[in-house]
């Protein structure tokens, strides 16, 4: 099963549960039939909308800077040059 | 230990003249460090600036008769990295591979890391992260991040791969899967290194992460633009179809 398959089966899933309840046919308190029901969909878009939006503005604030591992790095080419320059290899 | 593990890096080269034998000096000394069993291939697609060249002067310099360490399979122009990768696993002696960038971006101090973390649980892969635990990045400004942060939640929401970062090439393989892996991948340029390892997540193979730190762009530009970011777009959603 591919992941579109999957997630097209569980989007089916999802739609049918809740055409069930949109269209009255399951018994449901009546504030939830009126009130929540119609809604859902939207709500479950924007909710979903702005979790992502969260992960990516957090996954960009605590994208970590490592400025010691490029110093470090630039301590190791010096080193690697003079090395590899005594061992006959062209290091431009 | 009952049998005798041995570390085939495979290293596709273009152009990489400057960088080629400071790679070399960083892996030798991390794995001579570690006392590890280590081999480097060079898979040069025909590099117009004199890689093969350094890549000899290498040779001369690392080898010797008892411990082939370095070998140079070039190829006559540029044919792709997933058969660069075919290509050079034909000749691996080693029975893990490891796969990484010339460029530093790819620190071999890593190496020790990923090779303890690989017998801690037996894994089938363990491949590098900027993402997770202290890994990160250096020089990148807020436009650099936002974009990749951005593609890895894109291909994360659409793929749920179940890694952190799935475009990272730095990854050590059992050689048995990763030529498994090679085998059923068809994407080419960035989208290669994503499909392999949803593939290989789809196989049912073992993998875990270790932070990296991702120094890139030592010498020379990046250039991220909008075709580039189209290409990862319809890349994602290629796979999401296929997989």
């Amino acid at each position: 099963m591919t992941r579109a398959q999957q997630t097209l089966s569980i989007g089916l899933l999802v739609a049918s549960v809740y055409m069930v309840a949109f269209l009255g046919l399951a018994p449901l308190p009546a504030k939830i039939q009126d009130d929540i029901i119609p809604v859902l969909p939207i709500w479950a878009i924007v909710s979903f909308g702005a979790y992502l939006l969260f992960k990516l503005g957090y996954g960009v604030a605590t994208f970590n800077d490592v400025p010691e591992a490029h110093q470090e790095l630039m301590r190791e080419i010096q080193e690697a040059r003079a090395d590899l320059q005594k061992k006959g290899v062209e290091v431009d | 230990m009952a049998t005798k593990d041995k570390y085939s890096v495979l290293l596709p080269t273009y152009n990489e003249r400057r960088n080629l034998p400071i790679i070399t000096w960083l892996l030798e000394r991390t794995f001579t460090a570690n006392n590890l069993d280590w081999e480097l291939i060079i898979i040069d697609d025909g590099s117009p600036d004199g890689t093969q060249d350094i890549a000899k002067q290498l040779i001369t310099a690392y080898n010797t008769k008892s411990q082939q360490r370095i070998v140079l399979k070039p190829r006559a122009g540029k044919l792709g990295l997933g058969t660069a990768y075919v290509h050079g696993l034909q000749f691996a002696k080693g029975n893990f591979v490891i796969i990484m960038d010339a460029d530093f971006s790819h620190h071999p101090k890593f190496l020790p890391k990923m090779i303890a973390l690989q017998k801690e649980g037996n894994y089938d892969i363990v491949t590098g992260t900027r993402y997770a635990g202290d890994g990160g990045v250096y020089g990148w400004d807020l436009k650099r991040k936002l974009v990749s942060r951005g593609a890895n939640l894109f291909a994360d929401t659409v793929l749920r791969p179940g890694v952190s970062d799935l475009t990272g090439s730095f990854r050590l393989y059992k050689k048995d899967v990763l030529q498994k892996v090679i085998t059923s991948t068809e994407s080419k340029g960035y989208s290669f290194q994503m499909e392999m390892m949803v593939r290989a997540k789809a196989m049912g193979f073992k993998v875990a992460e270790v932070p990296i730190s991702f120094v890139d762009r030592v010498y020379g530009d990046s250039k991220l633009g909008g075709e580039e970011i189209a290409e990862y777009l319809k890349g994602v959603l290629n796979l999401w179809m296929k997989v």
